[in-house]
């Protein structure tokens, strides 16, 4: 592009002014088609919650003003404590054992190895594979009685075997561990790029200094890695807060509200009960959560890089 | 070199305005048309796996050469989403079918629907039980064509093996006696004396439709407490499937009975239609029947639970006079008569429906049979009003509590009660 600017600008020499003009237009035409699908599907209907989250609204009647009424209620309503409960659970088990996963995989398959992109696509596999096959295998794996899981941990010796997606106690831990197989190989790609692009001149360099292979660990490889593990990091813990599709496939939120995550509560207030407006305000208020996380962790970024 | 940007541009332009265009797309309202017909447009649910659809508009087409029928078919398990988000659009589909009543008080009370108290009126209200289900506060948005209820399903050849006689009027403790009973087996071999699916429904509408005292509205639950200490009994003897195994393998009621891997499936009348269409593929051959469902207390009516399926019209329809055709027919007999054919248990009720129901092939001909078709009363099998889906919920989050043992029965009540109250009706 810029070699044909350039040309265009030799033969015929048009004023500065018209030139950068053309450029933007040029530019906005490339976007635009993008843009107004963003703007119709996500910016619009965004502004729209923001705006319902203080109103009352069924859908379909027209609405009406609540002020902050449907944050008075969301501080009193013990679906919502559970729900948010629920969710910062669910972040703290799956974002740390996703990314030490991963981080172990990728570092397990950056080995120039016969058949190693075999091992790479298997551990890859589960991500592309359609999530409810997966929730449905899950469910009979976690089978207290019958599953796999708990005939394995019988026969190891093990009498009192969790009731996983039956009991309210393990259900969480079950999702989770599902939600951590199923993610870790896509960030495990993540982290072989990042890893695939750390200068082997690093490594010699360490090796000369007479450094282990855990010093080459803690002092080259994760330093070095450090952009991609907060790339990582953020996707994690905004996936994790937003977790709905997983959760919705194998428990519906159950057994009882153990599994109750604010996207189904979401889903729940606005598509079946009807009240979009106090739905609306608990998408605020997850926005919100997921905002506060996402500048905390670009802030400790920033820091670190001074 | 300018001549491709050019292009490029105006290709970017082109698909822009086709995005829009798509958007802006003209809705194909498939109105009257020159030649003096009039196309209705229905919303329906699985429509190529739900045959009386195709029965009842095929019936009414011939009866109405002038008006076509455009179902719009809608994926089953997103049918409420799906009509929600399609009525808050201003969608101008004529009719919406009424899934069930947690459905039928949202749409009413958003005043979704056209008030058809006027052609209620001249409906023959004595053989249409179901048709009361509809009325709310002077106005009735919907009529119903199909009226399920729960029946008593049940092996004849696994009684008989067991020597248990057949469950002609059984009460609830009978019930479990006889499963006890029917079970044999273990691991792979078991073979349950009953087996009750996950739905709340099964364990609370009981007690619910058979207990005078028993309100769902009124955040009060005790009336739920013996019926979930027997279905727990049963559970911790083995009689029944454990709640937790069935919820977690998509255990299919279905497969369960026809599979023989359980005696006496207490389940909706809609199980009738699948089982009479595998006879006749050759998938299912087992000699089944229905019976009552048992009740509280021996010698009383019989009480069932169930609940309609209805056609209401929307608002927006550009065809009401069409559209009240339609509901006048798919309520009265001529309606009856499409869906009783397919094995569907219509909403108007006549000996003579009865007769065409049991001529179907592969209907079970027992006199129990034929007495379990007609129960004295069939009372709903969940909350109604406007408060339906909210208290459903909880209620269904704490009978899933109950059942995995995460609660205790009184602990589980009682929260039910305390979540409804302060949570619904904000007491």
């Amino acid at each position: 592009m810029t070699t044909l600017t350039q040309r265009a600008s030799v033969t015929r020499r048009p004023t500065s002014r018209s030139l950068r003009r053309r450029r933007i237009l040029v530019g906005w035409s490339f976007i635009l088609p993008n843009f107004l699908g963003f703007a119709l599907f996500t910016l619009i209907p965004v502004i729209a919650a923001f705006v319902l989250a203080f109103m009352h609204w069924d859908a379909y009647n027209p609405p009406t003003w609540a002020g902050i009424d449907n944050f008075v209620r969301l501080v009193g309503d013990s679906n919502f404590h559970v729900a948010f409960t629920n969710t910062v659970l669910y972040a703290l088990g799956h974002v740390p054992l996703t990314l030490a996963l991963s981080l172990g995989l990728a570092l397990l398959l950056n080995q120039k190895l016969k058949g190693i992109a075999f091992f790479r696509v298997a551990i890859f596999f589960p991500y592309i594979t359609s999530l409810v096959a997966i929730a449905i295998v899950w469910n009979m794996l976690f089978d207290p009685i019958n599953g796999p899981i708990n005939q394995f941990l019988h026969m190891i010796g093990i009498a009192n075997a969790p009731g996983w997606t039956a009991s309210t106690g393990w259900a969480l831990p079950a999702v989770i561990i599902t939600s951590v197989w199923r993610d870790m190989g896509y960030y495990m790609v993540l982290f072989l790029a990042g890893l695939q692009a750390i200068p082997s001149e690093y490594y010699e360099a360490a090796e000369v200094d007479g450094a282990g292979r855990w010093q080459k660990f803690w002092n080259v490889t994760l330093p070095s890695l450090r952009p991609t593990t907060f790339l990582v990091l953020v996707l994690l813990s905004v996936s994790s807060f937003k977790v709905f599709d997983l959760i919705f496939v194998m428990t519906q939120g159950g057994p009882g509200r153990a599994t109750l995550v604010l996207s189904q509560l979401i889903y729940q207030d606005g598509i079946l009960n009807g009240q979009f407006g106090y739905s609306s305000a608990i998408s605020l208020v997850l926005f919100l959560i997921v905002l506060v996380v996402t500048v905390f962790q670009f802030k400790i970024q920033q820091r670190r890089e001074r | 070199m300018r001549m491709k940007r050019t292009l490029v541009a105006a290709a970017g332009m082109a698909a822009t305005a086709l995005v829009l265009a798509g958007c802006a797309g003209s809705p194909s309202d498939g109105g009257s048309a020159s030649n003096g017909k009039t196309t209705l447009s229905i919303s329906v649910w699985n429509y190529k796996q739900t045959p009386e659809f195709k029965a009842l508009f095929d019936a009414f087409e011939k009866a109405n050469p002038n008006i076509t029928i455009q179902p719009v078919d809608i994926l089953a398990a997103n049918y409420e989403d799906k009509v929600t988000t399609m009525l808050a659009g201003g969608d101008t589909t004529d009719i919406i079918t009424v899934k069930n009543l947690t459905d039928y008080a949202g749409y009413a009370q958003k005043k979704q629907f056209v008030n058809v108290e006027g052609l209620v009126k001249q409906l023959p209200a004595d053989k249409i039980p179901a048709l009361t289900s509809y009325a709310v506060d002077g106005a009735q948005y919907a009529v119903p064509y199909r009226q399920d209820f729960a029946m008593l399903f049940y092996n004849k050849t696994m009684f008989k093996n067991a020597g248990v006689a057949e469950p002609t009027n059984l009460t609830w403790d009978e019930f479990a006696s006889d499963a006890q009973k029917l079970t044999s087996g273990s691991g792979s071999d078991k073979v349950y004396g009953a087996y009750i699916h996950t739905w709340n429904s099964l364990v609370q509408a009981y007690p619910a439709a058979q207990k005078s005292n028993a309100k769902w509205d009124t955040g009060d639950y005790g009336w739920m407490k013996d019926q979930y200490k027997l279905v727990l009994g049963m559970q911790k003897a083995g009689t029944i499937m454990d709640w937790g195994t069935a919820s977690s393998q998509q255990t299919s009621y279905q497969t369960m009975f026809e599979t023989g891997k359980a005696a006496m499936v207490p389940m909706g009348s809609w199980l009738i239609a699948p089982l009479l269409a595998d006879k006749k593929a050759g998938t299912n051959d087992i000699d089944w029947g229905i019976a009552p469902v048992p009740q509280l207390k021996s010698g009383t009516k019989i009480t069932s639970i169930g609940g309609p399926t209805g056609f209401g019209i929307n608002k927006n329809s550009k065809h009401q006079d069409a559209a009240k055709k339609f509901l006048t027919f798919a309520a009265g007999e001529q309606g009856a008569d499409a869906v009783a054919s397919i094995g569907i248990v219509p909403a108007y009720h006549s000996d003579a429906i009865t007769t065409k129901y049991f001529a179907l092939d592969g209907m079970p001909q027992d006199d129990l049979s034929k007495k379990a078709f007609n129960p004295d009363v069939i009372k709903p099998d969940g909350p109604t009003g406007p408060n339906a889906a909210a208290i459903g919920n909880i209620l269904n989050q704490e009978h899933q509590l109950i059942m995995t043992g995460s609660k205790s029965v009184d602990d589980g009540i009682a929260e039910m009660e305390s979540r409804v109250k302060s949570e619904v009706l904000h007491q």
